[in-house]
């Protein structure tokens, strides 16, 4: 480049002589000034310049600046910095000396001011301040590329390992809601036997980001008690492309096709735990072990410069045969079987209208059904939900953004039971309506508060309710921040006591959080207390189950704890791990409870240790995951004191390991539980008792103590260097 | 003599322009001279700062809008700490954004918008490698669409295949007969004018260099 910008030069010098010949006509006016920050602090580095004029200079390392001028007459001074709100000043250019001394206001900026984090942890990789990312989410060793796996490593989780659903901060796992794009998912979990663990439907891979909030979220969020799980689906893929995965446990294959400012995705994936079942010890007997076949189509396509459209539709079938032991017949075995066949459609719009507002619109539909046969009885049991949903939002300035929106909540439910002697037919039809609005206000880059409310009325239960949410955060220092939120969180009462009675309210539970988190360094460190009080509750009064008088509103309860989350990406070259701590109080009188008792899904303290490591010269990425939770309560009939009995403490010491063998190909194995520990889910007992009076029982295991499972995953696309190495580093 | 012609045009092209915008080309000049004098991140925002007072003096202009996201794209790289390397980032992201929207045909608009891509990626590559290589291999696609002989273009290629290759267990060594036939012909590409984008050569230097 040199000898070219010389040959220039010598040529501007030619045409400037004429132009500097020009100007010395002129006076020279100096222009000097000190730039600081508000406290007075030196801005180094800040660009001072007229404006429409090539007369300027940077600050010095003591923040003053000084240059020369021949320009005269009215002139405008622009003092700039990256962070702050320009300096901007008429000046009359006399040919004297001019001073300044410039504060420059800090610029607002949204992504760099405080963001709400009480009870909230968002995956993303936007924001450095993020405590886990939407890799994280498919990493973690244990999850087995489940979403909810990976959800129970963080804190304020309990572990129910003959469950699989996510228990949260003390909440049942009914509390918890799955939003994907904004839209409702009404049956997030697949369908599995009585007391075995079961996983999320979606595939983590489709999400780019997630937002995991455990308390005191948002007025735009109803319907859920405990916490809200909202996935957002990646945008427009990159190329072309054909991702085939071989599991032990199935086969799937997805491939991605791209027109102009659109895309299309198709997956197919079978999957068979036979040949695994029957390699790997299995502590229960099934006569056809779990097969499913899933298909889902996702089309994405820009309707604008802004705007976005998604849309996912997906098909599942699935069943199993498993042999219990029968506890009412003297333990005699009987086959519990299941059909599922599982229907969800997803669509999203959002796009920036004429003006400032903003639109989201979310739809979703769900068809769900359930076919089980055991002991001579079949149930059918069909869910078929539909969400809708808009949200508008405007912001009158960048610091006060007002949102508001309604929703619809549609559910049938209907349930046929059919034994030997008699047939039952139940079903309910709920529609939930709902408003909120909610302004974010920003006193500046280090406070904010957000107040909104929410309306929602049932048509099945004719009820109103209103819930106020309330949250803030305030910035300590750049690194560290408090928050807290308040609010009333009202959800309807389960399907299974809808079906029988229309008498209920909806159940409350009203949350106060309140948390700090310091991240330095690649460090996190975050603690968050809280309380929830709730009321209202269903309890049944002991009456026959089909009357709808057998069920009140009288229950109540509380949950109270600590949880502490460490992640440290620093200390350990290419390693890094996180701790997460949380510690429960609970107690509730709900249900069919006698008084007040902790609830079996509820452990004092749980423990989880994630570490990751990269090995370069290995290609390799190693993982371990180790999880306790304390022991848990259950009931044993045969004692007088309820919830009384305690279940072995929960310990599993999880691996994987995953291997870039070539550029498209990936190759992974992992294990769970690798020391072997005894975990136990207390007892199942008989619904009556034998002839001596005791209620026979038998201990509740995990499908198998350990799980291990060995796969390949390929890409392959025109350029052939793309692999899935997001999947599972 | 077919090239003397052209040569001659891009000359006298250039020298119009130039009669017609004496104190713009010389402003560029004279900053793009220091360049090579720049050499750490309070260097090279005070560059910047010179582009961005050019760029809010000649609102019709794209290479200041250019140089001035370079220099940005530079300073992230020489910066440690995370968080500032993406807000260096971001300056340069706007600058490039008010480029592309001026000049959405010219293939080195698109070069630095892959440069700037490699900045992003480099802040954080296990999070952000897959989805930034893949945007990044797009705007050096769109580079190569509009200009196939554009070497900036070429040698970021180059830059990044052997980098994937590294990852992957390929031999990056793979790349290095391009790599020395980029470099061989690098001076038979002309810019269209002396202000116009001409790096990169260096570094092609340094990759024929790591192949030896």
């Amino acid at each position: 480049m040199k000898p070219e910008v010389l040959k220039a030069m010598r040529l501007f010098i030619l045409f400037s002589l004429f132009f500097l010949f020009l100007t010395n006509a002129f006076s020279q006016t100096v222009i000097t000034g000190k730039v600081t920050e508000e406290k007075g602090e030196p801005l180094p580095g800040a660009n001072a310049y007229l404006q429409g004029t090539y007369d300027g200079a940077s600050s010095g390392e003591n923040g003053v600046f000084k240059f020369k001028t021949a320009k005269s007459g009215t002139q405008v001074l622009k003092v700039e910095f990256m962070g702050y709100e320009p300096f901007i000043q008429n000046l009359d250019l006399k040919g004297d000396t001019i001073r300044f001394n410039i504060k420059l206001k800090e610029a607002f900026n949204q992504l760099n001011a405080v963001t709400i984090t009480a009870g909230t942890f968002e995956a993303s990789d936007k924001k450095q301040a993020v405590t886990i990312t939407p890799i994280d989410m498919v990493t973690t060793a244990g999850a087995a590329g489940d979403v909810y796996g990976a959800l129970q490593s963080l804190p304020g989780t309990t572990v129910n390992g003959e469950s699989g659903r996510l228990f949260v901060k003390g909440g049942d796992s009914e509390e918890s809601q799955t939003y994907i794009d904004g839209s409702l998912v009404s049956v997030p979990y697949n369908s599995s036997a009585p007391n075995q663990a079961t996983r999320g439907r979606f595939n983590p891979f489709m999400f780019k980001g997630t937002i995991f909030s455990t308390g005191g979220y948002s007025a735009e969020y109803g319907q859920a008690l405990s916490s809200v799980l909202l996935l957002n689906t990646n945008d427009m893929p990159a190329e072309d492309q054909l991702d085939l995965s071989i599991l032990m446990v199935g086969l799937e294959i997805a491939g991605t096709k791209l027109w102009k400012n659109g895309a299309v995705t198709g997956t197919l994936s079978y999957n068979n735990l036979q040949p695994y079942m029957s390699l790997a010890p299995q502590n229960y007997d099934w006569a056809k072990a779990p097969e499913s076949v899933n298909g889902a189509v996702s089309v994405r396509q820009k309707t604008s410069k802004t705007g976005m459209f998604k849309f996912y539709s997906s098909f599942d079938k699935g069943g199993f045969k498993l042999c219990q032991q029968n506890l009412d017949a003297g333990g005699t075995p009987i086959d519990y079987q299941l059909t599922n066949g599982n229907q969800f459609l997803n669509a999203s719009w959002n796009d920036k209208l004429g003006g400032k507002w903003a639109v989201s619109n979310a739809a979703s539909f769900t068809n769900n059904a359930d076919d089980i046969l055991f002991d001579q009885t079949s149930v059918a049991k069909q869910i078929q939900g539909a969400h809708l949903k808009s949200v508008f939002s405007y912001p009158f300035s960048e610091k006060f953004i007002l949102k508001m929106g309604g929703e619809l909540f549609s559910k049938k439910f209907s349930q046929n039971v059919k034994m030997p002697n008699e047939t039952h037919n139940n079903s309910f039809i709920n529609h939930t309506f709902s408003g909120f609005t909610e302004a974010q206000i920003y006193a500046s880059t280090k406070f904010v508060t957000r107040i909104g409310g929410r309306v929602e009325y049932s048509d099945y239960l004719n009820r109103f309710t209103l819930s106020p949410r309330f949250s803030a955060a305030y910035k300590i220092t750049d690194k560290s921040q408090f928050s807290a939120a308040y609010g009333w969180f009202y959800q309807n009462p389960v399907d299974d006591y809808l079906l029988y009675t229309d008498l209920l309210k909806p159940e409350r539970a009203d949350h106060y959080t309140f948390s700090f988190q310091s991240s330095v360094n690649s460090r996190t460190i975050r603690a968050e207390l809280y309380y929830k009080d709730y009321k209202d509750l269903v309890k049944l009064t002991g009456g026959e189950f089909y009357l709808p008088t057998s069920y009140n509103n009288s229950g109540s309860g509380y949950a109270k704890g600590l949880d502490v989350f460490w992640r440290d990406k620093k200390t350990i070259k290419n390693g890094d791990y996180w701790v997460s701590y949380s510690y429960l109080d609970t107690k509730r009188d709900y249900r069919n409870f006698p008084e007040e008792a902790i609830p079996t899904f509820a452990s004092k303290h749980n423990l989880s240790v994630v570490y990751k490591h990269w090995f370069g010269n290995l290609r390799s990425m190693a993982g371990a995951n180790f999880r306790y939770s304390s022991p848990r309560v259950y009931n044993n009939p045969n004692s007088p004191v309820f919830n009384g009995e305690k279940m072995l403490a929960y310990r599993s010491l999880d691996l994987s390991w995953s291997f870039l063998y070539r550029q498209h190909i990936i190759l992974y194995a992992a294990a769970t539980n690798v020391l072997n520990f005894k975990n136990e889910f207390g007892q199942r007992y008989s619904n009556t008792p034998d002839v001596n009076g005791r209620y026979p029982g038998a201990a509740i295991q995990p499908g198998s103590n350990q799980f291990y499972v060995v796969g390949c995953f390929i890409t392959l696309t025109r350029k052939g260097n793309a692999n899935q190495l997001d999947k599972i580093e | 003599m077919k090239k003397i012609i052209l040569s001659f045009a891009v000359v006298l092209v250039s020298l119009v322009s130039m009669a017609q915008k004496p104190e713009y080309y010389q402003a560029m000049g004279e900053t793009l001279g220091q360049f090579g004098t720049s050499k750490d991140v309070a260097d090279f925002q005070a560059l910047g700062n010179k582009f961005q007072m050019i760029a809010a003096a000649e609102k019709s202009e794209w290479l200041p809008l250019y140089y001035h996201a370079q220099c940005y794209i530079l300073m992230s790289f020489m910066e440690q700490d995370a968080a500032k390397k993406d807000s260096y980032l971001d300056v340069a992201e706007k600058s490039i954004t008010s480029m592309l929207e001026m000049v959405p045909a010219e293939s080195e608009a698109f070069v630095l918008q892959a440069f700037y891509l490699v900045g992003r990626l480099v802040v954080n590559p296990m999070e952000r490698g897959q989805e930034y290589s893949g945007l990044s291999g797009q705007a050096l696609g769109k580079a190569l669409a509009l200009d196939v002989s554009n070497p900036r273009a070429k040698m970021l290629k180059i830059q990044m295949d052997m980098g994937s290759a590294q990852f992957t267990g390929q031999d990056p060594k793979s790349f290095c007969p391009a790599a020395k036939e980029l470099l061989a012909n690098w001076d038979n590409f002309k810019p269209k004018s002396p202000i116009h984008p001409n790096w990169g050569k260096d570094q092609a230097e340094g990759i024929v260099k790591g192949c030896e």
